[in-house]
């Protein structure tokens, strides 16, 4: 996971590499008119439908992504497919690097002649290649990126050209500042805990958190009383716990994605300090991530957020047959995720059932001609995933084919849920509500 | 503001301990063939990988020398395997190592995956808040201290005490003259890489024991050990040992008073400035070139 380390870098890459790109593009297209032509006289379609899977495959995250797309492709294509058709997966490893994912998507759209691309974890990642999948009219559905850029710069500003892109999930990051906001004020009403140190990697997808959060905790009657951006290329977190120790926050509040926290958790635990740790930490969604081969209990009592709540709470009805299926067929596996995928994996299999519900209801897999009945289809949508309800925002929305987040009687939103470690492999759900499998604990020596 | 200093002198000196354990092996190594051992962080990775292993079914008593012993070889064969055929001609030697660390990436991403492997030198930590310092270091920090000055020491009187040592010391400061008293300079190097893999080794085990293992770990203690290197004087031991004192504090002075985000920047600064003014480093004349 530390490869993310180097996006910043990368992205700059990007922004030389799109000038160079649109001037391919230009052949390219005139090369895929021809090869339509081409479809068209030949009879078209006969080559099958197919999917392309998109995915960093050396991170579990990306594993767990390709494990639950094979699950629903199995599973749609034993059960009549796609309108009456087979289809095919075909993964490719992103990499995290934004200029490998657009080698392996121009492979795909081009030489593969995929109908559906789903996938993408890392938002620098994500952001290479919708230009790519826009000019070759692909649907795109993003299932591991939460930057609300994604949609807002492009879909939301020239919704023609970016009208093939949908998120699946997570909810983006505006929300999910929101939802965790409205879990402080949870935590404050359970343990009395107000005093925040609020800590994020300094990258690109913790900005939108930077910006809100403070806000958002102020009008909840919180107080930050310690922040800062950690360096993703290396913190030492000694004098870190010594800053937050000395804030006197009730809990620090993190959201880490390349910097993995489990120095900071180790440091807790052996320390002992007079503190929660709340919030987002990717890393610590790895099923195996506090078990006897990584922190050993050292993750004990943290929490984080994810989409699917890592499959102990039972979301929807499909929620917990899903996370059967999945571990019967993954738990003898050598890699991980092996218990659970992890919520890229809950979003990517509630993508493909959508996909299938939509080109049922389209009478054609070929939906790179009729992308326009395909997007009036999804957005349409209305579906019971494994990780909750999908539906999409629509053109005149802030946020054009992103997926709706979900919210209480109370207007909180529901579909993004807290998980807390418990033990070394075991995991409950702390938050919202109406998925809480347990109350959240506070340390033990805090008590 | 007393304890502030407290704190900041005592995380200073626990990071500054492993950074010199970092920054030794691959001074040596520079001071002795002239050689740029940009697998030097891949070493250290592996430190921590096989002792994370090990101490999965054994003790870390035992798993602790067994690892300083593996990693030894690691260096000693990857001199011997490789980098004794090249070593005349620098830019391939650069190459060659740059690839070694890259491939130990891709080993380590298909045999272990890329989540974090973790592993426990020793358990438990000290509240040292009742004596007006904030902080509460862990053991295992006190042990890479204790660790990083038992080798220091053991290094030192090795190099100016015994004969084996001084024939290190002889090649570094000019090989000719070396030659010329007859040492012989292929036991000497693979002597050092020997040494070098094993401070190596000893550095991982104290990085893995307290962030855990990963397949890109090697890259931050890689540009370390170039920046104390270059602070410090290349080639020399001495240099390394405060040059590691020096980065180490200046990035706990820059994370105290300006910011965990800003944390390698003033040292960054500090290199430049030592590039640009001072490109011998501290200690650089210690050793004659021929």
């Amino acid at each position: 996971m530390a490869n993310e380390d180097n996006n910043n870098l990368k992205s700059d890459r990007f922004g030389n590499g799109s000038v160079d790109r649109r001037t391919f593009l230009g052949a390219a297209s005139a090369g895929a008119v021809a090869t339509t032509l081409a479809g068209c006289l030949g009879g078209g379609g006969s080559d099958g439908l197919a999917i392309g899977h998109l995915a960093p495959m050396s991170n579990p995250l990306g594993i767990g992504s390709k494990r639950t797309v094979d699950m629903a492709v199995e599973e749609l294509n034993e059960d009549g497919g796609f309108n009456g058709e087979e289809a095919e997966v075909i993964t490719k490893d992103t990499r995290t690097d934004p200029s490998e994912a657009q080698n392996v998507t121009e492979e795909l759209i081009q030489q593969e002649d995929v109908d559906l691309l789903i996938g993408t974890f890392n938002s620098e990642t994500t952001q290479s290649i919708l230009d790519l999948t826009a000019e070759f009219d692909v649907p795109f559905m993003i299932t591991g990126s939460a930057d609300p850029g994604l949609i807002t710069e492009y879909a939301g500003s020239d919704y023609e050209q970016y009208k093939n892109v949908f998120r699946i999930g997570p909810i983006n990051s505006d929300f999910q500042a929101e939802s965790i906001a409205d879990y402080c004020a949870h935590l404050n009403d359970r343990h009395g805990w107000n005093r925040v140190a609020f800590l994020r990697d300094q990258a690109d997808w913790t900005e939108p958190f930077g910006d809100q959060i403070p806000d958002l905790l102020s009008e909840r009657d919180l107080e930050v009383v310690y922040q800062d951006a950690l360096s993703i290329e290396g913190t030492d977190f000694g004098p870190v716990m010594s800053d937050v120790n000395e804030s006197n926050a009730d809990f620090v509040l993190r959201f880490f994605a390349h910097i993995d926290g489990g120095d900071m958790l180790t440091r807790w635990h052996e320390g002992q300090y007079e503190f929660g740790i709340e919030g987002v930490h990717v890393p610590g969604m790895l099923p195996s991530y506090n078990g006897p081969s990584a922190y050993n209990g050292a993750a004990t009592y943290e929490t984080t957020s994810q989409s699917g709540a890592a499959g102990v709470a039972p979301i929807t009805d499909r929620t917990q047959p899903f996370v059967d299926d999945y571990a019967s067929r993954y738990q003898d596996a050598d890699s991980a995720p092996i218990r659970a995928p992890m919520y890229m994996g809950f979003n990517t299999y509630d993508g493909v059932h959508v996909f299938k519900e939509v080109v049922d209801s389209l009478e054609t897999t070929n939906t790179r001609d009729n992308l326009d009945d395909f997007v009036g289809e999804m957005l349409d949508v209305d579906f019971t995933g494994v990780a909750g309800q999908v539906s999409f925002y629509g053109e005149d929305s802030d946020y054009p084919h992103d997926v709706r987040e979900e919210r209480g009687e109370d207007g909180t939103i529901t579909n993004y849920p807290m998980t807390q470690w418990v033990g070394p492999e075991e995991i409950e759900c702390v938050y919202p509500d109406q998925h809480r499998t347990a109350d959240h604990q506070m340390p033990p020596w805090m008590q | 503001m007393l304890g502030d200093i407290a704190t900041l002198v005592l995380q200073g000196t626990m990071i500054s301990a492993v950074y010199a354990l970092i920054a030794i092996g691959f001074t040596m190594i520079f001071g002795v063939g002239g050689t740029l051992n940009l697998a030097h962080g891949a070493l250290i990775m592996s430190g921590a990988y096989v002792f994370g292993v090990l101490a999965q079914s054994t003790h870390p008593v035992v798993a602790f020398p067994v690892t300083i012993g593996v990693v030894a070889l690691f260096s000693w064969g990857l001199y011997q395997i490789l980098v004794r055929w090249v070593e005349e001609n620098v830019v391939i030697t650069f190459l060659a190592t740059v690839i070694v660390a890259v491939a130990a990436t891709e080993v380590i991403l298909i045999q272990f995956g890329s989540s974090p492997l973790g592993m426990t030198l020793v358990s438990g930590a000290v509240n040292l808040e009742p004596y007006g310092i904030n902080a509460r270091p862990r053991t295992v920090q006190f042990l890479g201290f204790v660790i990083s000055w038992i080798a220091i020491g053991l290094l030192w009187y090795y190099i100016t005490k015994t004969d084996d040592g001084r024939s290190i010391l002889a090649a570094s400061m000019s090989e000719r003259g070396a030659q010329l008293t007859g040492v012989d300079l292929h036991s000497v190097r693979s002597k050092t890489w020997l040494i070098a893999g094993a401070l190596a080794g000893a550095a991982g085990i104290i990085l893995g024991s307290t962030g855990g293992a990963t397949p890109l770990m090697w890259l931050n203690p890689l540009a370390l050990a170039f920046m104390i290197v270059v602070i410090g004087g290349i080639g020399s031991i001495k240099g390394s040992v405060v040059a590691a004192y020096v980065i180490g504090f200046l990035e706990q002075f820059t994370v105290t008073f300006v910011g965990h985000g800003f944390r390698g920047i003033l040292s960054l600064v500090v290199l430049v400035i030592f590039l640009l003014f001072m490109p011998q480093g501290l200690y650089g004349r210690e050793f004659a070139h021929d």
